[in-house]
């Protein structure tokens, strides 16, 4: 404990503030110091901790989006002054009581506690593609809502499909014990997935 | 036969302190002092076996937790090299892995470098480093905040309330990201003015680059890592200050920590 001056100090000058007392929080900012900063003065041996390089996973994904295709063929399938079908209103009640469903089970589920650590990487993998797949989704669902060619009643539709997706994917994130900011994959030179 | 060699930690100012009770950074070495005029070059010897150049750029791309090991070492030694009782003496901790093969061309070094390195602890002198970190602790609150008091945000979440769930989705989405933007702009001026506030009653401040969750081990963002440069008789003011900010700026979601005195790392390279 008395290794590192400024954890010493802490405790004897009882700053409270300080909440993070942990050696791990001193290491980081020795380690920091140490191999940062510091003067440069001219040894015959400079130990270069720079030079060590990670290795990064590259990956590429092409993905061409529904809009831009549409736009290609020139088709549109929408008509903006259809009205609801008895279909659509089922529909619609359907994707409503999913998302209630998840919304009560996400609060339920993260009071359970300790999440199967075993299925994790797994499950954080899939979701993590599920919530790319979506999030280009919701995009296009914006362009398309943007543009004015769908009627109330598909977008209340879609609206609603997007929402009960996303409410899934919490559901899901909750019983893995997965945070959002894990929803994510480090592409290394090409940065975050998302 | 392993050849001896000299690691170098520090340098500083006359300090009639001439015993250490840590260890050298090999864990076996005594620490002692080589004094140079009005100045003391702390050391220990080293051998080539483990500290020779092609063994340690070895290490140093192989073995991270000697690295981790080794830094801490170095960091101990010349915490205690500042310290004298309750004082807090003037020195310029050298970075880690600064070796020589001989005295002799130390000494060189030293003498060559002599006014600068003066200059450099004069320039310290009565002076000590603490650093502040900022992290946001909840940012969701630092939304809450901006949100009361944006208008045109309050508008738009009426606005949606009427709205059927499917059609607000489409809006509510829009408006997260508007307010996610407006953060983003207002956390960069809350840390800026903070930032700036706080170095007016220093000698000397600088701004480091954000450390990344992954090296904090914190789940919540560091926002600020700034050290500062603080005349002993302001320490205590200044230590007021951000406990005090620290006590407004909770409301908001930040959490404000602070640490010292650490060597002047930030503030003697030359």
């Amino acid at each position: 404990m008395n290794m590192v001056g400024p954890g010493l100090l802490i405790i004897s000058h009882h700053i409270k503030i300080m909440i993070n007392k942990n050696d791990n929080v001193t290491l980081v900012d020795a380690l920091d110091k140490v191999l940062e900063k510091g003067a440069v003065i001219n040894g015959d041996i400079m130990i270069r901790v720079a030079d060590v390089d990670l290795v990064y996973l590259g990956l590429r994904l092409i993905l061409t989006s529904i809009s831009k295709a549409e736009e290609l063929s020139g088709k549109n399938f929408s008509n903006p002054d259809k009205e609801f079908t008895p279909d659509d209103i089922e529909y619609i009640e359907k994707l409503q009581r999913e998302i209630r469903r998840a919304e009560e089970n996400i609060p339920k589920l993260i009071d359970l506690g300790s999440p199967q650590k075993t299925e994790q990487g797994l499950a954080q993998l899939v979701l993590t593609l599920v919530e790319l797949i979506r999030k280009l989704m919701e995009k296009e669902a914006f362009r398309r809502v943007k543009r004015g060619t769908l009627s109330k009643a598909e977008i209340q539709k879609l609206g609603l499909s997007l929402k009960a997706v996303k409410k899934k994917i919490k559901e899901v994130q909750a019983i893995f014990g997965i945070e959002d900011e894990e929803l994510n994959l480090d592409l290394g030179p090409l940065g975050n997935l998302m | 036969m392993a050849e001896e060699l000299i690691y170098l930690y520090c340098i500083r100012e006359k300090s009639k302190n001439p015993s250490f009770s840590t260890k050298g950074i090999d864990g076996k070495g005594e620490v002692f002092n080589l004094p140079y005029r009005e100045l003391e070059v702390v050391v220990s010897k080293v051998f080539s076996d483990e500290f020779g150049s092609e063994e340690i750029q070895k290490k140093a791309q192989e073995d991270l937790s000697w690295i981790k090991e080794k830094a801490l070492a170095h960091e101990k030694v010349i915490e205690e090299a500042m310290r004298k009782d309750d004082e807090v003496l003037s020195l310029i901790p050298m970075r880690f892995g600064t070796i020589f093969k001989e005295r002799r061309t130390l000494e060189e070094t030293v003498n060559k470098d002599y006014s600068k390195i003066k200059e450099i602890l004069d320039r310290i002198q009565g002076k000590q480093e603490w650093s502040v970190k900022v992290y946001l602790k909840d940012r969701e609150k630092l939304e809450q905040v901006i949100k009361e008091k944006n208008e045109a945000i309050k508008e738009k979440e009426k606005e949606i309330a009427s709205l059927p769930e499917g059609m607000a989705f489409f809006m509510e989405e829009e408006l997260k990201e508007v307010i996610c933007k407006e953060t983003d702009r207002e956390l960069k001026n809350i840390v800026d003015v903070l930032f700036e506030g706080l170095k007016k009653k220093t000698a000397d401040s600088i701004r480091n680059k954000i450390l990344e969750k992954e090296l904090t081990g914190r789940s919540e963002p560091m926002v600020l890592n700034a050290a500062y440069l603080i005349a002993e008789e302001k320490i205590e003011d200044f230590k007021k200050e951000i406990e005090n900010l620290n006590q407004k700026m909770q409301t908001e979601g930040f959490c404000l920590e602070y640490g010292g005195p650490w060597p002047a790392y930030n503030f003697t390279s030359y």
